[in-house]
């Protein structure tokens, strides 16, 4: 079976988790077999070696000579292609604004002249998938970026190129089932569908809502309904999401699978234990600083346990919109000589940091799934997680508590150093809860609804 | 003639709240009594009264050829008293029929006699005297918590007085044995009732509604198997909850149909009759002696001390609570007293048990806490709390 997988970043260059989640399933889904190609974005800037199956691979890429329209093999059965984009997923479109105008050392690409494909143009008539004029956007002349000239203006603009790539370069593929991963891609998988006329599988990794709280972007929560409502299936990372799905789009549970992520177990995590030489007990937070994983109630959190705990330290890895505010908050609390902003961390300095954490507190306003728990439960670190989050229905061996009660977070945090036995016991037993957690199982039932919708 | 010797268990107790840590000092109360009042007044309404009116008819019906006993903990007897003075009321005319025996253990059901031998004693006394008030006769047979057993705990409940102890029909005690008898402990040499847990557990356990095969288990058939268990057989231990009819499983299942239904029943055997056991501590021929080497009990697939000592957690609440002893029985305050007491039920350890599989299930159906963390942070806030107290 082949399948087609749209996706909107892939490791080591990650924002969140949806990269790391598309290459623990596509990893397991090759090893059974299936055989994938994987269609990214171009991304921008020196990729580090993060993750040594892909090194190469981003080397080559990123080279001026790289041939990027050959796809590289990597696997036996997996393959990646980049399409130009400029992105970063789940920026808002103004912080996208703001990025593209910082982004002067952004790299350009040349290109060959878009194909005006007549036979693509025909078979979508009025050339309209939701949000993406398909018509104007394969016969634009600045379609493709001329070297040096900045990337688009805006995040929409930048789905409609991802569109109009995919459907010019890779509709005479042969695949049998289109995967199509969040938002940024669904107008992609839906053009395709709609013009092959194979089956489209969109997978939700997050929703607006979840990631935008109140403020949620219409236009992005109507592709998202147009994407599942267009699809014949859709994968969803946890109940929690479906419940979202069926609760804010209305769509029938019925075409909605869950599927929660998996982890792949760490080695090397004594080494990093070793080299620990904080002597103070850290507490981690990781992700964007922003609405969706409550950066602010992690600094009310801190602001009880402080008092109580004199050598903590609460280190807020990440960067975002909220990020400058979180920092004058501290100060105004006058808990700077206990917190620590490294800005967005990656590769090793990430896996360091996993490793000397002695908890990782995910208190997300809204979390889809969370695999960041399951991550720093590979590197032994225990977690505290919010019941808001999707990771908190496979997760038995953590301490949960609401987003919002404070107090009850920094009475578990406040426990949790005070008692390494509690720590102890948190990560022995989720550790073995995580290796049941493993991608082949996710893999799994991902083949079965690829053959129900392709038998 | 084969006897079958029925004892129920009736516990509650005293449940923690979510003490959390910036309670410490405020002068909060510990315990969750409006839980432990909506848990009691379920259990009197489903179980205690209805059961224990099935027990009186019965009593009525065949006079001295129904016999039973009851271990009923200081805990679930004080909560009795303020919830559900009914349900007391009617264990006390069950008494009065003298067809009904009260078995001895810890006042508060806990784990003392692992712990603190003075404590355990002292708590034993307690329940002596409060089973002789409420019912008008002395304990003469031994149960501890949870039928954790050991010589130590066999030799300590003869040098109190008591005529047998009651044990779990453990593999590990009984190797090739049958449970079918009473025997006694190698060292201690005193009289061992035992548990036939298989028959027990098919009366805790086989009122689910699945509809496999032998469900729901019906008074007939359960007293044809008894009638086909070996020539050899003496006396049967059926030990369980007595929760088990009506709380554990709702009453409109089978189960309260099954204990009105098991007496006549088993009397239709021929040869069967039903014993107490300060009966069989007195009349039975010793089967053997059993040596209790290591402590037993009737919790889990270990059937071990495992289920309140065998992770860290709890090792860790349970050496802090009992450093506590000495500080407590010289500070003379009876609320600090009888706080540290009800801290030492075995439930809040049972709580913070982290097993998976099967026994995980069960831990955690009994738990008014999220996971075995939230157990272990609340008793930790609380004994935090206690220590601050004492001084």
């Amino acid at each position: 079976m082949k399948i087609l997988m749209l996706g909107w970043e892939y490791p080591p260059h990650i924002a969140g988790g949806l990269g790391t989640a598309c290459q623990g399933l596509t990893w397991a889904l090759a090893e059974q077999g299936v055989s994938i190609h994987f269609v990214v974005p171009q991304l921008f800037g020196n990729e580090r070696a993060g993750h040594m199956l892909l090194t190469d691979q981003m080397r080559r890429a990123a080279s001026p000579q790289g041939d990027e329209q050959q796809p590289t093999r990597r696997h036996a059965s997996f393959e990646t292609t980049r399409i130009p984009a400029f992105l970063q997923p789940y920026w808002s479109p103004g912080q996208f604004h703001a990025a593209v105008h910082d982004s002067r050392k952004a790299q350009s690409h040349g290109r060959a002249a878009a194909r005006k494909d007549d036979r693509v143009a025909r078979a979508l008539i009025d050339g309209e998938v939701y949000g993406v004029d398909l018509i104007s956007a394969l016969y634009r002349e600045d379609f493709y970026p001329e070297v040096s000239r900045p990337y688009g203006e805006d995040i929409f603009r930048e789905v409609e190129r991802f569109t109009g790539n995919v459907i010019s370069r890779i509709s005479s593929e042969e695949f049998d089932v289109i995967h199509s991963h969040d938002w940024m891609t669904f107008p992609a998988g839906v053009a395709l569908s709609q013009l092959t006329g194979k089956p489209l599988v969109v997978h939700v990794h997050s929703l607006e809502r979840d990631r935008s709280g109140l403020f949620v972007n219409e236009q992005i929560d109507q592709i998202e309904r147009f994407g599942v409502e267009s699809a014949d299936r859709v994968i969803v990372v946890s109940h929690y999401t479906k419940r979202m799905l069926e609760e804010h789009h209305g769509i029938s549970g019925d075409k909605v699978a869950v599927i929660h992520n998996g982890v792949y177990p760490r080695q090397a995590v004594q080494d990093y234990r070793l080299k620990k030489t904080w002597p103070r007990h850290v507490v981690l937070f990781l992700g964007r600083v922003t609405f969706q994983k409550g950066p602010g109630y992690f600094v009310d959190i801190a602001s009880r346990v402080i008092p109580n705990i004199p050598d903590v330290l609460f280190v807020m890895a990440g960067s975002g919109d909220m990020l400058s505010g979180i920092i004058d908050r501290v100060e105004e609390l006058h808990l700077q000589n206990h917190f620590l902003f490294p800005g967005f961390i990656q590769g090793e300095e990430l896996e360091e940091m996993f490793s000397i954490a002695d908890l990782y507190v995910m208190p997300s306003v809204s979390e889809p799934f969370g695999i960041a728990a399951l991550e720093a439960i590979s590197f032994e670190t225990p977690v505290i997680i919010s019941k808001q989050s999707g990771v908190a229905e496979v997760l038995e061996h953590a301490l949960k508590a609401d987003f919002w009660d404070v107090d009850r977070m920094a009475d578990m945090i406040i426990n949790a150093l005070l008692h390494e036995e509690l720590r102890q016991e948190l990560v022995c037993k989720a550790r073995e809860e995580v290796r049941k957690l493993h991608w082949d199982a996710a893999a799994q039932k991902t083949i079965a609804v690829y053959q129900d919708v392709a038998p | 003639m084969p006897a079958v010797c029925l004892y129920f268990q009736v516990h509650q107790p005293f449940r923690l709240r979510k003490f959390s840590f910036f309670e410490a000092g405020s002068g909060a109360d510990y315990f969750d009594h409006s839980l432990d009042e909506l848990v009691m007044k379920r259990a009197a309404e489903r179980c205690y009264l209805p059961a224990n009116q099935v027990l009186l008819d019965q009593v009525s019906r065949l006079g001295g050829s129904m016999k039973v006993a009851f271990s009923i903990t200081g805990t679930a007897i004080e909560q009795m008293r303020l919830y559900a003075p009914e349900a007391l009321d009617s264990f006390k005319a069950l008494a009065e029929t003298g067809h009904v025996e009260f078995l001895g253990e810890t006042y508060f059901h806990s784990l003392a006699s692992l712990f603190s031998l003075p404590e355990f004693r002292r708590q034993v006394e307690l329940h002596r005297a409060l089973i002789e008030a409420e019912f008008r006769q002395a304990p003469r047979v031994f149960r501890n918590t949870e039928l954790l057993s050991s010589e130590e705990i066999a030799r300590e409940a003869k040098s109190m007085g008591f005529s047998a102890l009651v044990a779990e029909g453990a593999e590990q005690v009984l190797g090739w044995r049958s449970p079918n008898g009473v025997f006694e402990s190698a060292d201690a040499k005193l009289p061992l009732i035992l548990r036939n847990y298989r028959l027990s557990d098919d009366i805790a356990f086989r009122f689910s509604s699945g509809d496999g095969p032998g469900r729901p288990l019906t008074a007939a058939s359960f007293a044809r198997r008894l009638s086909m268990l070996p020539p050899d057989t003496d006396s049967v231990g059926l030990f369980v909850d007595y929760e088990t009819f009506g709380e554990h499983y709702a009453s409109n299942s089978t189960v309260l149909t099954f204990l009105a239904e098991l007496p006549e029943a088993l009397l239709a055997q021929s040869g069967w009759s039903f014993v107490r056991p300060s009966e069989l501590a007195t009349r039975s021929v010793r089967r053997d002696t059993l040596p209790l080497s290591s402590v037993s009990s009737w919790a889990d697939e270990a059937k071990d001390a495992s289920a309140w000592t065998g992770n860290s957690l709890q090792q860790s609440c349970l050496a802090r609570l009992y450093a506590l002893e000495p500080k407590v029985l010289v500070a003379g305050d009876e609320g600090l007293l009888e706080a540290w007491r009800r801290l030492q039920t075995s439930d809040h350890f049972y709580y913070m048990s982290t097993k998976s599989g099967g026994d995980g299930s069960v831990h955690s159906y009994f738990s008014p806490f999220g996971s075995p963390y939230e157990a272990f942070i609340a008793f930790m806030n609380v004994v935090r709390d206690l220590e601050q107290k004492l001084g």
